[in-house]
């Protein structure tokens, strides 16, 4: 039996809480997170099934002030695992949370204020690439119409569809978070 | 204000380190706030940039804050609103209790 395994996982920008539980899951599993490297690669050790919750936080502020900001969350019980571009990789026992669900953000404010830093960190780029790139290639390539360009067409298609399932993914929880903050 | 604002200015009433506010939140609350670290990081971060409380320095890794000035005016403020609402919420309780 082997001790170590790798899995390739993609996940797009704002499904870090499927992330999140995809590791637990693992760890539930018996496969102890190791460390996740180059393109969506994931390395896992063998270990005893464990309900572990993982947590990421994207917050590139803290990065010049890292020490700091791992000491924190370590006096917290979340012990700092890595970094992964930008995103802050923590990780808890359940069995030291007593009794409730603990998470890295106990409100809906700060839980908004991360969505904001990844909107600001990878959402704009995002949509940079959306609005100057893909839509006027997609308009370009209907207007040529030669059937050449069918396969560019398609690929631009699958970007559009894509991209926008990512949009679409990012807002409805950001504006869940809007509103709970801004009623009344 | 957010509740986790409101606690962090509370607390650095004295000198305190982030963890420090997460214990004294615990106890004033008997235990039914547990502030996490990524709020608190994040609510710390913003009200130093905003002024409401300043960094005095460093031990062991862990930033010291005190609040300044504009957060004690800051939290006299909120307190009043607090007590107002308490204020109203008692006299409609004494209301129903006499129908």
């Amino acid at each position: 039996m082997k001790n170590t395994k790798t899995e390739i996982r993609f996940f797009s920008v704002p499904q870090w809480k499927k992330e999140e539980d995809y590791l637990r899951e693992q760890h539930k599993n018996g496969w102890e997170f190791v460390r996740v490297n180059g393109f969506c690669l994931y390395h896992f050790q063998k270990c005893e099934p464990k309900d572990v919750v993982y947590q990421l936080d994207y917050n590139p502020d803290s990065m010049s002030q890292k020490s700091e900001y791992i000491q924190l969350f370590a006096d917290c019980g979340w012990e700092y695992l890595q970094n992964y571009v930008g995103y802050s990789y923590f990780r808890k026992a359940a069995s030291e949370m007593d009794g409730t669900e603990e998470e890295i953000f106990c409100d809906d404010a700060s839980r908004l204020d991360m969505m904001k830093r990844v909107f600001a960190g990878r959402m704009i780029p995002l949509l940079i690439i959306f609005f100057l790139v893909i839509i006027p290639q997609i308009i370009m390539q209907s207007q040529i119409g030669a059937s050449l360009n069918r396969g560019l067409m398609v690929l631009f298609g699958i970007m559009f569809v894509l991209y926008l399932s990512m949009f679409v993914s990012f807002a409805i929880p950001f504006w869940k978070y809007y509103k709970s903050i801004h009623k009344g | 204000m957010t509740e986790t604002g409101f606690y962090i200015l509370l607390c650095l009433r004295e000198e305190a380190h982030g963890y420090s506010i997460v214990k004294k939140t615990e106890q004033l609350t008997n235990g039914e706030i547990k502030l996490s670290p990524g709020t608190l990081y994040g609510s710390l971060s913003k009200m130093e940039k905003d002024g409401l409380i300043r960094f005095v320095r460093e031990e062991e890794k862990r930033k010291i804050y005190c609040i300044t000035d504009l957060g004690i005016q800051v939290l006299e403020l909120e307190m009043k609103r607090i007590e107002r609402l308490y204020n109203s919420m008692m006299e409609a309780k004494n209301e129903e209790h006499k129908d």
